[in-house]
Order: C-alpha cells, then sequence, then structure tokens
C-alpha cells in the first residue's frame, strides 16, 4: 500500500502547488509600457531552475532491470529527485560578443546523491556585419530538421527524442557563417564553414584524437523551400554527407525530411558471450515528417526514421541473452564477468538503437478554453521489434516564468524488445521550471 | 373617386428610397483607387521599413495578464522579423516571415523551425500571422468599398491561400486614413476575430498611428488581447536580416540607446 500513498501525495503536491501559483499572479485591469522595459543592456544573465520528481515503476524482469540492479536490494519502485541549474550570461560590445551556458544538475536516486556541472556552449562571437560571423569555442549547431531525430546532426550530440527541446552540450569549434540574400526563386543563400578540432582533451569523445575536422553546410530558401547540403570530412571520423529540406504545404501544414550518408561506418556489438564484433559498412540513414494542424488547434507530428547504422534485432537478442545469461551467473558463483561486458558495450545499445521507428505526437492547444494549457501525447514505436513508449503529458505555462509539466511513459514490449527489456515500464514526472 | 396613389407614384417612392439608402452608404466596386487608398493606409499605419517595440498582453476574463515585449524589424512588403525581449521564459525566441515563410526560433531548441501563420507563439488570441503582419496590399486585393460620411469601409479579399484570413474588412477614418477597426472573416464570412484600433499617437519623423489595438475574438468569449506599441521609427536594414542563419542574432538589431 506503500506506493499508492507515495502517489497519493505526488497528485496531491502538484495541485496544491498548482493553485497556490495561479492565484498569487498577477492581476488587474491597467495595462502600461515602460521605455525601461526594452533597454538594452551590454550584460545579460539569465537561465532556469528546475525540480523534478520522478517515480518509476522497475520491470523486474527486464534484462536492464538485471543490468543496473544485479547487486542491490530488490525493489518495484524507485523514486528520484532532480534538480538542475541552467544559467546563461553574455556580453556584447560593438561588433563582438561573449556568450556562456552553463548546466548543472543535482540527482538523488536510490538513495544516493549524484551531481554534474558543465559548460553547455562558451563562445566568442565576431559579426563585422549582417552578412558575416564568426564563432569560436564551444558551441552545440544542431543541424536537420527533425523533429524527434536528426541523421544529419554529424556535429551534434543525439538529442533525446522524449525530450526533444532539451538544451545539448556542445562541441569547441570554429565556425563561419556567411549569408547572402536575393530577389527570385532563390532567395538566400547561406555558408556554414566548420572546423572541429579533435585532440586530447579536446571533443576526444568525437572520434580519433590527434586530427583537424572540417564540415560544410550550405543552405538554400529555394522555390519557398529550405534546403541544406551538408558535407563532413576529417581523421577523426569517417566522410559523411547529409542533405535535409523543410516546406509549408500551406497555412497549416509543413513538411520535412533528411538523408544522410555514412561511409565505412564502424557498427560494433556484441554476440551473446561477451565477444565485440565488428562490421564496417557504408550506411544511409533517412527521416521524413510532418506537422499538421488543425481548424481546432490540434497539432499533429509525425516522423518516420530508418537508422541504417542501427542493429537488427538478433544483435539485440544476443545483447539481451549477454545479461541474462551473466546474471544467472552472478546468482549461481557471484560472477560478474559477462555483467561487466555488458555494462562495457551498454552505451552502443543505448537510446534507439534498431533500424525503423516511427515517432508520433498529438498535442492540443488551449482545450476547454483554458489559456496556456497544452495537453498532449507522444509515442515512439520500434517498427522492427514492435515495442514501443507512450507519454501522456500536461502543461501549463500561464504564470509568467514558470511552467509546469506532468508527465506519464508508459512502456510497452515482448521479451527481448526494445522497450520491453528496459529498467522501467512505466514512469510518472513532474516538472517545475522558473525562468530567470 | 380619383386614385391618390398611382403605380408610377410607389415606382417614384421606391427609386427615391432606394437613392437615399444609396446616398448614405455608397458601395463601390474596387477600382485602382480603392488599392491606392488601401496602400495609403499600410503607409499611414507603418514606414514600408521600421523598428519597434510592442507590448502584447493577454488578459483573461478574471483579469490575469501576461505579457510579451517584442523588438521588430519590418522591410519592404514581404520581410518581417520580431524578437522576444520580455517574459525570461521567452526571451531570446525570435520569428521571422518572408512572404508566405515562418519560422521560429527558440534558444533551447537551438534552431530555427518551420511554423504556419495559423499558429501561436504565444497563445491566446493572437497567432503568428497577427505578429508577423506585413502590409495588408501585401496580402489582399479590395474588393469592393462602402463610404459614409465618416469613414470607409472596405472588404478585402486574400490574395492566395496561404494568407491567414480569407476575408477581412475594415473601416478608416476619412480624415487621417488611419484604421478604426478591423473584422477578420473565413471564406464564409464567419468571424474570427475583431481588432480595434485606438489612441492615435505622434511617434516622431512624421508617425501618426494608433498606439493600441484591442483584440477580441467569438472563439475566445471574454478573453481580450492587447498590442501597445512604444515606439515604432524608419529603419532600413540589410536583406540578410531576414534569414534563417540570422535569426539567433536579431538581438544585435536593437541599440543600446533603447
Amino acid at each position: 500500500m506503500k506506493p499508492k500513498k507515495n502517489r497519493v501525495f505526488v497528485v496531491v503536491l502538484i495541485f496544491l502547488l498548482f493553485f497556490v501559483l495561479r492565484s498569487t499572479s498577477v492581476y488587474g485591469e491597467d495595462y502600461s509600457f515602460d521605455v525601461s522595459e526594452i533597454e538594452k543592456k551590454s550584460w545579460q544573465f539569465g537561465g532556469y531552475a528546475e525540480f523534478s520528481p520522478v517515480l518509476f515503476k522497475l520491470n523486474e524482469e527486464s534484462s536492464l532491470y538485471k543490468l543496473g540492479f544485479y547487486d542491490k536490494d530488490k525493489k518495484s519502485n524507485i523514486k528520484e529527485y532532480n534538480f538542475k541549474v541552467q544559467l546563461e550570461g553574455s556580453y556584447e560590445k560593438g561588433i563582438s560578443k561573449v556568450f556562456i551556458r552553463t548546466n548543472s544538475e543535482l540527482t538523488n536516486s536510490y538513495s544516493e546523491w549524484s551531481d554534474e556541472t558543465a559548460i553547455y556552449e562558451g563562445y566568442f562571437s565576431l559579426k563585422p556585419s549582417s552578412s558575416f560571423r564568426i564563432d569560436i569555442g564551444k558551441k552545440a549547431l544542431k543541424w536537420g530538421k527533425g523533429y524527434a531525430w536528426n541523421p544529419v546532426a554529424f556535429l551534434d550530440r543525439p538529442k533525446d527524442p522524449d525530450d526533444p527541446e532539451l538544451n545539448l552540450e556542445g562541441f569547441i569549434v570554429g565556425c563561419a557563417d556567411y549569408i547572402q540574400s536575393f530577389e527570385g526563386v532563390l532567395k538566400t543563400l547561406a555558408l556554414s564553414s566548420v572546423v572541429i578540432p579533435v585532440y586530447e582533451d579536446i571533443n576526444d569523445d568525437f572520434g580519433n584524437i590527434n586530427h583537424l575536422n572540417f564540415a560544410e553546410k550550405i543552405y538554400f530558401l529555394l522555390y519557398d523551400t529550405d534546403i541544406d547540403l551538408i558535407f563532413m570530412t576529417g581523421a577523426s571520423i569517417t566522410g559523411r554527407y547529409g542533405f535535409d529540406f523543410s516546406r509549408n504545404i500551406s497555412t497549416n501544414l509543413e513538411i520535412h525530411g533528411e538523408f544522410a550518408y555514412i561511409d565505412d561506418y564502424q557498427k560494433r556489438y556484441t554476440d551473446d558471450y561477451g565477444n565485440i564484433r565488428e562490421e564496417v559498412d557504408d550506411v544511409r540513414n533517412y527521416l521524413f515528417g510532418i506537422r499538421y494542424l488543425t481548424t481546432h488547434d490540434t497539432t499533429f507530428i509525425a516522423e518516420y526514421l530508418r537508422n541504417d547504422a542501427g542493429y537488427k534485432q538478433d544483435k539485440m537478442k544476443d545483447f539481451f541473452s549477454l545479461i541474462d545469461t551473466g546474471y544467472e551467473d552472478y546468482l549461481v558463483d557471484g560472477s560478474h564477468s559477462l555483467l561487466n561486458k555488458a555494462i562495457n558495450i551498454q552505451g552502443k545499445y543505448g537510446r534507439n538503437p534498431m533500424k525503423d521507428y516511427l515517432y508520433f505526437r498529438v498535442s492540443q492547444k488551449e482545450p476547454f478554453d483554458i489559456l496556456y494549457f497544452t495537453p498532449s501525447v507522444s509515442s515512439i514505436f520500434n517498427m522492427d521489434d514492435r515495442s514501443f513508449s507512450l507519454s501522456p503529458e500536461l502543461l501549463y505555462n500561464g504564470i509568467t516564468n514558470l511552467e509546469l509539466r506532468l508527465r506519464t511513459s508508459f512502456l510497452e514490449g515482448k521479451e527481448d524488445t526494445e522497450y520491453g527489456e528496459k529498467q522501467s515500464d512505466c514512469r510518472v514526472e513532474f516538472r517545475a521550471r522558473y525562468y530567470f | 373617386m380619383p386614385r391618390l396613389i398611382t403605380v408610377p407614384m410607389v415606382i417614384l417612392a421606391l427609386l427615391m428610397t432606394a437613392i437615399m439608402v444609396v446616398t448614405l452608404t455608397i458601395p463601390v466596386h474596387a477600382s485602382d483607387d480603392d488599392s491606392q487608398l488601401l496602400k495609403e493606409i499600410d503607409r499611414n499605419l507603418n514606414p514600408e521599413s521600421y523598428e519597434s517595440y510592442r507590448k502584447l498582453i493577454n488578459i483573461e476574463p478574471d483579469g490575469k495578464k501576461k505579457e510579451y515585449v517584442l523588438f521588430t524589424v519590418k522591410k519592404g512588403t514581404d520581410k518581417i522579423a520580431s524578437l522576444f525581449i520580455s517574459p525570461a521564459s521567452e526571451k531570446g525566441r525570435s520569428t521571422l516571415r518572408l512572404g508566405d515563410n515562418m519560422w521560429l526560433y527558440i534558444p533551447n531548441v537551438g534552431k530555427p523551425i518551420r511554423i504556419t501563420s495559423l499558429q501561436s507563439v504565444v497563445g491566446g488570441v493572437f497567432n503568428n500571422a497577427d505578429i508577423l503582419q506585413l502590409d495588408y496590399t501585401a496580402e489582399y486585393n479590395v474588393e469592393k468599398r462602402e463610404d459614409n460620411e465618416k469613414e470607409y469601409l472596405l472588404y478585402l479579399k486574400a490574395k492566395n491561400r496561404s494568407v491567414a484570413y480569407d476575408r477581412i474588412k475594415l473601416w478608416a477614418n476619412k480624415t487621417d486614413k488611419l484604421p478604426l477597426k478591423i473584422e477578420c472573416l473565413t471564406e464564409a464570412n464567419m468571424l474570427i476575430k475583431t481588432l480595434y484600433f485606438k489612441d492615435v499617437k505622434d511617434f516622431g519623423d512624421g508617425i501618426v498611428r494608433p498606439s493600441v489595438i484591442e483584440t477580441d475574438s467569438p472563439m475566445y468569449k471574454n478573453y481580450k488581447s492587447v498590442i501597445i506599441f512604444a515606439g515604432i521609427k524608419k529603419r532600413d536594414v540589410k536583406d540578410e536580416v531576414f534569414t534563417l542563419t540570422f535569426m539567433p542574432n536579431v538581438e544585435s538589431l536593437r541599440s543600446h540607446g533603447n
């Protein structure tokens, strides 16, 4: 009965917080516009602070539960408390600007505290004209047009399709943007040239060290369509070529797509005995998506991802078998050997590791005349093993600078499937984020 | 008995009544003059290229308000970009419109995404087309005009299907040729929202225009949205400002004097 009590407590807390904050917001009939509100300062400072308690209902039969909890007390659910502060500041003088964004997280999970602080972005900019800009430092470039996935984001860390709008940590780069506008069917041409150094302690998680790598993005606004051509070369990773587009078909329908070709992609995987194997092959990843708005303000986002670099079902089964065998060995004689092998390669089987995925999100703006309230449901469906996640969400941002989000995720799948073997099969998360 | 009221008399009476009605409200079919009038109304509202500071206020039925402050630059007939200066949760967001193309840049997301004119980045009665309003002449043709003693009433029809409102009825003052009221309608003449232009103010440099625009909508009963102009002045920026690549840098267009 205890978990039930906890759940009731969390729900009551959320509603109390919601109504207390709502009742303390500003009311009044008069409106004014003071000139001080538009004053520009050389220094700017801002960011947000966030608190998010999460309740996980664990799937005790799953492989990843066994891998994560084999040497811990058995539990059917765990609570996690996350505190996050993201700070950003800038200083602008003439044509130059310095910008920094830091991210600090403090987490209490399984009665243990952990913390992490990272500089997400920090760079120096020179902008001699509105056509030309140079940035040097740590920067997240975020290339691509997809909402949940970006196969052409060669210079970015992969984003979380469960929360695609989160900030990402960048890489240290030097980049130059040149923009030219035209009259006619070609309205804009923009060139972005990027140098990414990979050395010891500089972007060393990007690829092979002691090399300089180069990337180029050419953007066209042609026939009212955004088009990017992307190239990347260097010895840290193999050559990559990409293409993306986005276009409004009508006032309420947008289509987009991405295509990426990677030369000699090295795919590492394990067999069910923990032997690491490697395959080298050219891969073609692509994505196609739409965003559609109905007359009732319902927005649909749908995307299909072909992740050619991903694993087939037999490779995933081998990984899960390795864990299950390792767990049995541990129970029999306390041996960690196979489980350690699984832990070492676990990162390769992380977020959406298989080949074909569908993403779907439907959100309703301000239903029942409740201003600033957006309920939504999003889902990721693994087409290869037919497992999926389903996440209903309630978002309210009617109080100035405060965003409240309540989200539940259900993970469903059979044995040896991606979502069926996740650590938890349900999670409830409340997030309160205050911007300043 | 002689007939006092004859058929010709009835016809004459009807004719006179019709003439009286017609002289009170004269429907005039669209002409080059009407297009010119709409152009004049556009120019009286804004210079062709300008920068402005606006505050958007959404007011709920219980009086609760949410405010947004925007910096906007517009160039020519089809280019406009806006930057959210406050509140903190929206700060740094920018929107761009190039003809029928619209994008939203959110600093957290880090890249511009295409949006549609009917979506709303601020919630409430305003949609993206209201915030990134181009000249009416750029999007609408004048179908017909009606005049009375003090006002013009222009019936506007969208030039193509990508325009947010199929039809617009625009009432303008005859003396200063500034809008008084605008009704935004669907193809079937269903009212979507009404804009009321108030408090004409001299912003300097020959710009005299309404400083407050109130909006209500039958779709949001008892809700109201207001735009207040704090400043508007002529400014010509380069075309390259109105590009996706420039969207994260709109802030750099604001001068430290503001």
